[in-house]
Parts: structure tokens; C-alpha cells; sequence
């Protein structure tokens, strides 16, 4: 039974990343839509990450004692100044796992 | 010395695999975790491989494993799943004019890695034109399936030894990813515009506890996105006409 759903679970992860690229489907985007979409990265990416960082148990934690809020900033201005995925990740990473541990 | 084919080929793989390398790594505590919550919530080893195998979705593993743990009915655990995978159907729109004409091997297998991480990598205009750059995307998304599959496997040889790995704080990982790739992005008003509306609205939207709300924000953002960057056009035209 599990893995039934495992298989149909897959289908439906591949059919939501494959069905646009299709051929066959009766669907020309145009100028304006193309230029729409070319906003879609920067929204979805920032659709996750944000709800990550400031909800915890359905509540809006903007509290300074947030360890998700206080190395996140940090990960902003990181990336914002290098512009380099390791500094960020690597900063940002340190500050939390040092908050989580002697702060919590 | 001009470089033949093949050397072109090897030069896109490795650049892909570099360019991937830093995502690779960030999901690595997310993929222990997808791997040992499996083996925990009782799942069969061979069940817990062919998640990552098969769905290759760490959000969609994660929610499922619990879903599936609780006896929820089947109906509602794809349902589930389809709303979380809903965020896929705006990637493949956007790459839909540069992929939907190429050979299904190309199509399918890009389609099949056309993750987060993937398309983070492959969103700007200038990825995926050419057999160079889907080469280059091929082995960025295939080095992601790979370790994906790595750090599950990881997760579930540790499985029952390791603690709990659910309240961590493993997620931090996959923000500071995505927080990373998007704010060196943000070099125009109306990407800021998009990313500032998508982050309130989606916080409101999760507050709000809307299934939808992860679709429905990117869909907001991506409009204001838009608008401003017409209204931007709009006061150039003018301010050209006054000149």
C-alpha cells in the first residue's frame, strides 16, 4: 500500500514539474505572460524562505531571542555585501547553530 | 587550441556540478533528516529509498511520511502533495518556450530534476539556450538528484540511531539556501518589489494556515513584479517625450 502511494505520489510530482514543457499542449504564452514569469524565481524562492524564518508554531516570532530571525539577518546582509553562497551560508550557519546552542 | 566537442561537454559537466555544489550541500541535513524520519515513522528501507528515488521532493517526503504515519486517507495525502508540488507548474511555464521543442530526453529529464534548486539556477534568460547550457543544467540537476539520494541514504542507515532530527531547526539550512541565490538577484526595483510582497504575503498566507498560500503569494508577488516594472517603462517613455 505504501508503495502504491509512494509510485502515484511520484506521478504527481512529475507531472506538476513536466506538464509546461510538453509540446502538445494547447498553450502559447505570450510577450506580457513571459515577462511575468520572469518574476517567478525571485517570488516562489522568497515565498519559502520568508514563512522559515519568522513563523514558529503558527505564530509571527519577530522576537530578538528568534534564532531564525538573527542569522537570517545576518545571511541577508551576507549575501548582500559578498555575494558569495559560501560566506553566506557559511556565516549565517555558525550564528545560528551558536544561538540555538547557548541561547535556548 | 579549439576545443572539440566532448571537452566542451566535460567543461559544462563540471561547471554545472560547481555551480550546484554549494545547493548540494545545504540540503544535505534535509536529506539525513527525509531519510531517518522515514525509517522512524516505521517505513521499509526499500519504501524509504524510493522516496527520494521516485518523488525527489524533500517537502513533499517530509509532509508525506507523516501524513502516511497517521493513517491518513490516500485521497488526501495526494491532494496534499499536489498542492505543495503546485509551485512547479509556474517553473515549467517559465521554461516552457525553451524546452518545448527539444527531444523528449531533454525535456523529460530536465523536467524530472526541475526542482527549487534547479530552476534557481536555470530561472535567468540567458540559461538553457543551446545544447552547451542544457548540458550544463543536466549535470547541475543531476549532481542534486545524486546527493539528494546520498544524504537519504545516510539518513536512513542512521535511521534509528539518530535522535529525533524534527524541531533542529534543519530548515534554516534550505532559507539561508534560497536567501542566498535571491538577494544578489535583487538589482531592479521590481524584483524588489516582487521579493518584498512575496515575503509579507506569504507570511499572512501562512498565518492564515492557507494551503495554497505559497502558490497564491509567488502569483501576488510575481503581478507587483510586473506592474512596476510597467509603470517604470511607462515614466521612461514620458520623461523621454518631455525631453
Amino acid at each position: 500500500m505504501t508503495l502504491l502511494t509512494i509510485v502515484l505520489l511520484a506521478g504527481i510530482t512529475f507531472f506538476s514539474r513536466y506538464l509546461f514543457l510538453h509540446p502538445k499542449l494547447p498553450l502559447r504564452i505570450g510577450a506580457k505572460v513571459t515577462h511575468l514569469l520572469s518574476f517567478s524565481a525571485p517570488a516562489v524562492l522568497t515565498a519559502i524562505w520568508v514563512p522559515i524564518i519568522f513563523i514558529k508554531d503558527n505564530n509571527f516570532n519577530t522576537s530578538l531571542t528568534n534564532p531564525y530571525l538573527l542569522a537570517a539577518t545576518v545571511a541577508v546582509i551576507a549575501s548582500y555585501k559578498s555575494k558569495n553562497i559560501y560566506l553566506t551560508l557559511g556565516t549565517s550557519i555558525t550564528v545560528f547553530i551558536m544561538l540555538r546552542l547557548f541561547f535556548s | 587550441m579549439p576545443l572539440n566537442r566532448k571537452q566542451a561537454y566535460l567543461i559544462m559537466i563540471r561547471k554545472g556540478f560547481i555551480a550546484m555544489l554549494p545547493l548540494n550541500l545545504a540540503v544535505l541535513p534535509w536529506g539525513i533528516l527525509c531519510g531517518s524520519l522515514a525509517i522512524q515513522r516505521g517505513f521499509s528501507i526499500l519504501e524509504a529509498i524510493l522516496m527520494p528515488v521516485l518523488i525527489f521532493a524533500g517537502a513533499v517526503q517530509l509532509v508525506v511520511i507523516e501524513l502516511i504515519n497517521d493513517n491518513t486517507p490516500l485521497a488526501t495525502i495526494l491532494f496534499t502533495a499536489f498542492i505543495i508540488s503546485s509551485r512547479h507548474f509556474l517553473y515549467g511555464l517559465a521554461l516552457r518556450d525553451k524546452l518545448k521543442n527539444l527531444p523528449f530526453k531533454w525535456r523529460g529529464s530536465l523536467g524530472f530534476l526541475l526542482t527549487d534548486e534547479l530552476f534557481a539556477l536555470c530561472g535567468e534568460s540567458k540559461a538553457l539556450k543551446g545544447k552547451l547550457k542544457l548540458v550544463y543544467a543536466l549535470s547541475a540537476g543531476g549532481s542534486f538528484y545524486l546527493c539528494w539520494l546520498l544524504w537519504n541514504i545516510i539518513g536512513i542507515t542512521a535511521g534509528s540511531y539518530l535522535p529525533d532530527l524534527t524541531n533542529l531547526g534543519l530548515d534554516f539550512a534550505i532559507a539561508v539556501t534560497f536567501i542566498a541565490l535571491v538577494v544578489p538577484t535583487i538589482t531592479t526595483l521590481p524584483v524588489l518589489i516582487t521579493v518584498l510582497v512575496a515575503g509579507f504575503s506569504s507570511v499572512l498566507f501562512k498565518i492564515a494556515d492557507w494551503e495554497l498560500g505559497l502558490v497564491l503569494s509567488s502569483l501576488i508577488a510575481m503581478f507587483c513584479g510586473y506592474l512596476t516594472a510597467h509603470k517604470q517603462a511607462r515614466l521612461n517613455i514620458k520623461r523621454n517625450e518631455n525631453l
